[in-house]
């Protein structure tokens, strides 16, 4: 045969991949129920299931809150590049339709002391998959006696995302690292994209997150300016999206590893800012340009 | 069906504006005097076809809390189980105990439900034959985590608190959504009755809306605050009541009690 099969081709790349339910041996199933055989997904019994679990399970903004399970998701996070490293910044919210599920999600998934990912889109989705990425790093580490460089790591998880292609998954994460060729930045997300980059925002808010970095991004930023860059972007996001909001975390990597530098909630930065704001102002005697703010 | 005129074929989404409206009364109507047709009114609904959809789901409502202290845990969960507008039964417990110090509820559909409980006690019985030791809280936790994940595609309807004390003996809490994202939090409740008991925590448990620090809270002021919960909850929603069972995990062990609710 000129061609593999999709199925043969499943079978050669076995971590994270798919298969339909009805080609399992029975031997196979019940390892797979203990956990001990790799993962292959039950899929509901209908004749495409990949619409049907895209149209019922799917994870969207406004587009879920008809359906019977809703997930968890709703997010601003950024990353950004300079002279010292990378900054990360994220919320904390969690939405699963109109309600707050959480203020206090940790949106920075530590892959390992020198990796970082990111948690965009449904939290469970993001979750499992920097974990599977977390686990496929380590492996490589012991076949290679070697530490994996970002983009290989980016790589296998936009390759896993690629087998669920149409299946409602909604994850866009930021894959960071320090490896030999330097520090690192890549954008994969659910559709199998993978872009390398200087600057990413990903989530409901990042629009607004974009404004603020791309108007005071520079490459010689201090690491402290840097910090409060990545600080006001996420505050002005969730000030203004409604699904971000809660904690703003923020971490640094640098050559020897990633550190996280804190935790501010963005209702006291709102405050403080403010402040800022009417001290520089009161210089100038100009009056308050929003009635609705303290 | 022309005769009926009102409801084109594919139900009433498709109707014309400006019809006459459908008779009531047999003595009305086209079909008002003829012979053997006056009691065969169709009022649009069940004649016409319209999608019936089959639901792999049921919602067998009930609510579920769990409170986190400083070295115990209070869970609790009524004893309602309904379908529909029917109450199938008042005795059936939503808390499943999984070891000695951790305790699993979950409100939802109870058929998967009962399934992922079974699912999560082979293979807790696996890993104790493997590792000669009791699964910790927050490896079970983990585990309910990927369990759950495995089925993203056509999830368990199961609204997950798992509750037990951490390796250093302190009360652990965590949420979950219906596919797996998890979080240790300081309280959590899951099911019907979870908009009710949510904001009412938030202000007598984690302190949201006032100033003053959280104090360390003792297991008869948490079982309180529960039962009181517990009772709103039933006040207001139709498939809480009955009765809630409240077990407390400290060091010395499980104990349960059944706390009587309103039957209404």
């Amino acid at each position: 045969m000129a061609t593999l099969s999709s199925a043969a081709a499943d079978d050669i790349l076995n971590t994270g991949s798919r298969s339909n339910g009805q080609q399992h041996a029975a031997g196979d199933e019940l390892q797979q129920m203990m956990g001990s055989a790799p993962h292959s997904f039950m899929l509901p019994a209908v004749a495409d299931p990949a619409a049907y679990s895209k149209q019922n399970f799917g994870v969207g903004y406004g587009t879920d809150t008809e359906q019977a399970v809703q997930f968890a998701k709703g997010t601003t996070t950024l990353a950004f590049k300079f002279n010292e490293g990378i900054i990360i910044a994220v919320d904390s919210r969690s939405t699963m339709g109109p309600y707050i599920a959480s203020q206090t999600v940790k949106k920075v998934i530590e892959i390992n002391p020198y990796l970082l990912g990111t948690m965009a889109g449904g939290a469970a989705d993001c979750a499992y998959w920097e974990r599977n990425l977390g686990m496929q790093c380590r492996l490589y580490e012991l076949r290679n006696k070697e530490r994996i460089s970002v983009a290989a790591a980016s790589k296998l998880l936009a390759n896993t995302m690629y087998q669920y292609r149409g299946y409602g998954l909604s994850m866009g994460t930021m894959v960071t690292g320090w490896d030999k060729t330097g520090p690192q930045l890549y954008y994969c997300d659910n559709d199998a994209t993978r872009l390398h980059g200087d600057l990413f925002s990903v989530g409901s808010g990042s629009t607004y997150a974009y404004g603020v970095l791309d108007s005071n991004h520079r490459a010689d930023l201090t690491v402290d300016e840097a910090i409060d860059l990545g600080k006001r972007a996420i505050y002005h996001a969730t000030h203004r999206d409604a699904y971000s909001g809660g904690i703003c975390n923020v971490y640094h990597m640098k050559e020897t590893g990633w550190v996280k530098v804190g935790a501010w909630d963005v209702n006291d930065l709102h405050y403080l800012y403010a402040d800022e704001k009417a001290a520089a102002a009161g210089g100038a005697g100009g009056l308050s340009a929003d009635p609705m703010e303290t | 069906m022309a005769e009926f005129g009102a409801y084109e074929v594919g139900g009433p989404a498709a109707a014309q504006p400006s019809v006459p409206p459908l008779p009531i009364w047999s003595s009305e109507g086209p079909s008002a005097g003829e012979f053997g047709k006056r009691d065969h009114i169709d009022h649009g609904v069940t004649e016409n076809p319209y999608e019936r959809r089959f639901s792999p789901y049921d919602f067998n409502g009930g609510t579920t809390l769990a409170v986190s202290g400083k070295d115990f845990v209070v869970v609790a969960g009524d004893t309602r189980m309904s379908s529909g507008y029917e109450i199938k039964s008042r005795n059936v417990p939503k808390l499943h105990q999984l070891t000695s110090k951790t305790v699993l509820a979950a409100a939802g559909c109870k058929t998967d439900v009962d399934t992922l409980t079974n699912l999560l006690r082979t293979r807790m019985q696996m890993y104790e034959h493997d590792c000669n030791k009791e699964m910790s809280t927050t490896a079970v936790a983990q585990m309910l985590s990927n369990t759950l994940y495995g089925r993203r595609f056509f999830p368990y309807y199961s609204f997950n608190v798992l509750a037990g004390l951490d390796e250093e003996g302190k009360g652990a809490v965590f949420s979950y959504d219906a596919i797996g994202s998890y979080e240790r939090t300081p309280f959590s409740a899951s099911g019907s009755g979870q908009s009710y008991l949510i904001p009412l925590m938030d202000n007598l448990v984690t302190f949201k809306t006032r100033l003053d620090p959280v104090p360390d809270m003792t297991v008869e002021e948490i079982v309180s605050i529960v039962k009181d919960a517990f009772v709103t909850a039933g006040e207001r929603d139709i498939y809480t009541g009955d009765a809630v069972e409240i077990k407390v995990i400290s060091a010395t062990g499980v104990t349960t009690e059944l706390f009587p609710l309103k039957k209404d």
